[in-house]
């Protein structure tokens, strides 16, 4: 009984695996018309370093670098008095200070953008956030293209 | 704890043992009397001389053998913490301690003389500096590091296609831009709820839409259409998944598409009061001057008038330019309101459209 059930269904697939599929060329690329990356660290220097290693990598790998630039850096203060009611002198000061730095890119085809991404994500040093924004483009989808005659008689004929 | 035990019941069991054998021993020489005899404490002239493990030579440290040429990256291969002996590099790094306050004059003398003189005053060396070993390093990702990973990565690139080399032609062939973002922080977790936000940007010139299909369009989306730059934006956050978020937004933009080209029948009850803005060809104004061009016609037929050339070059004198740009100039009067410059262009088109040139 159950094979009789399983014996159609895997027919199926095997019928409806074409080379194409298998080998996985069948489908497009992702374009990238511009990849962003956004660097948040406490340590300059290292931000620095990092950002030296980004752009020779980009040269090594032929990714057009647009820009790059710094943000101004961002101070948070907290304040505490160390004695409980009095004593002025004991007062502290203590700040955080947050650097950015920002890479833009242009042009990268989406098996680039994966390597690329995925290499310099690993070799992140520690400390460090990162922001990666992708700016993809895509056509059209095919059924927003349609003459739009047509769907006005469509609409029509509804009516 | 079993094993301890063992362990000193034999040592007790061997040490009677050697207590008897060398009272065995010593009974033979002093027949009369027994002496009794504590091994440590009597020399019984069987100790064992113990061996010693011959000192080994403290081995230099590995910078210390490296060839100038060698090769860094066989070295370095990946990212480790700083290591002190396999640095050929003179780093310091750290807080200079120096103090003068104690010393006297001869002292400095000497001070000036010793080999700390040389140490003090400067950050501390790499020797055990931990300064060095808490810093992120990147001597895992030198140039030469960099060359020999992207020269194994350059396969897995593949080239921009031709012909989209500007903004302007990428938007022109691939209209929809899909702009999403991803996370990475120390945390202990990979996923961030921010990453799953897609913003989907697209022009509406770029979508086949008629006037009253846009229009119909841009009040379907409200505030999410920029009419400086004629973009729409979606952001799509309300799925849990990026890919879903990004379906929902194509699923939208179908949606108002097809919506928008959809006329209800109640539409064609508008009126010119139901107008929002002035309309030239829905008004007497076209009435008017569809009038004073017939006008202009019959009246040309007697050559002592003169008129315009293009009321007599053309058959729909509705469609020609001097007209269309008096409706403009009509439109831009009511819509945009009466001002100094809308006035003098009202009044170039009224002459252009009125009196021969």
């Amino acid at each position: 009984m159950n094979t009789s059930l399983r014996l159609p269904s895997l027919l199926v697939c095997h019928l409806s695996t074409s080379p194409a599929q298998v080998e996985g060329d069948g489908e497009p690329d992702d374009l990238y018309r511009s990849i962003v990356l956004e660097m948040k660290g406490h340590d300059p220097t290292v931000m620095a370093s990092y950002q030296k290693y980004l752009c020779m990598t980009c040269e090594e790998l032929g990714i057009h670098v647009e820009r790059v630039w710094e943000l101004p850096k961002c101070i948070e203060r907290r304040s505490l008095l160390k004695s409980v009611h009095i004593y002025k002198k004991h007062f502290r000061q203590y700040e955080s200070r947050t650097h950015f730095r920002n890479i833009e890119l242009k042009r990268l085809t989406g098996s680039t953008a994966d390597t690329f991404l995925e290499y310099i994500e690993r070799n992140l040093p520690e400390g460090m956030a990162l922001k990666v924004t992708k700016h993809r483009i895509e056509p059209l989808p095919p059924h927003i293209r349609p003459a739009p005659k047509q769907v006005e008689d469509d609409s029509t004929i509804t009516q | 704890m079993a094993s301890a035990d063992q362990i000193s019941h034999e040592s007790m069991v061997n040490q009677s043992l050697r207590f008897k054998m060398a009272r065995s021993s010593v009974s033979c020489k002093y027949s009369e009397f027994s002496m009794v005899v504590i091994p440590g404490h009597n020399h019984t002239g069987d100790s064992v001389e113990r061996r010693r493990r011959p000192e080994l030579p403290v081995i230099p440290p590995r910078e210390k053998s490296m060839p100038i040429d060698q090769d860094w990256t066989t070295v370095w291969p990946t990212a480790s913490t700083f290591k002190w002996s396999a640095v050929p590099l003179p780093i310091r790094q750290g807080r200079v301690f120096v103090c003068f306050k104690n010393f006297s004059e001869s002292n400095i003398f000497n001070y000036f003389h010793s080999q700390k003189a040389e140490q003090d005053g400067i950050p501390p060396g790499k020797y055990g500096n931990l300064e060095l070993m808490k810093i992120p390093n990147f001597l895992h990702l030198t140039p030469n590091h960099i060359k020999k990973h992207c020269a194994a990565l350059k396969e897995f690139c593949t080239e921009w296609p031709e012909g989209l080399e500007t903004d302007e032609k990428c938007k022109k062939h691939f209209p929809v831009e899909v702009i999403s973002s991803d996370y990475i922080v120390d945390s202990i977790s990979l996923r961030d709820p921010r990453a799953r936000t897609v913003c989907i940007k697209i022009n509406l010139s770029s979508l086949d839409l008629d006037s009253h299909a846009k229009d119909k369009f841009i009040r379907l989306v409200g505030d999410r259409y920029n009419a400086d730059t004629g973009e729409l934006t979606l952001e799509l956050d309300r799925c849990p998944m990026k890919k879903q978020n990004h379906d929902y937004g194509i699923y939208l933009l179908s949606a108002l598409f097809k919506e928008s080209w959809k006329t209800e029948g109640w539409e064609s009850e508008k009126t010119v009061d139901d107008m929002e803005m002035y309309v030239w060809s829905m008004n007497e104004s076209k009435k008017n001057t569809q009038q004073i061009t017939e006008v202009m016609k019959k009246a040309a037929e007697n050559p002592s008038c003169k008129v315009p050339e293009y009321v007599l070059k053309s058959e729909n004198v509705l469609e020609t330019e001097p007209v269309q740009e008096y409706a403009a100039a009509v439109e831009d009067l009511h819509n945009v309101g009466e001002d100094l410059h809308s006035l003098e262009k009202y009044k170039e088109q009224v002459k252009k459209m009125l009196l021969a040139q």
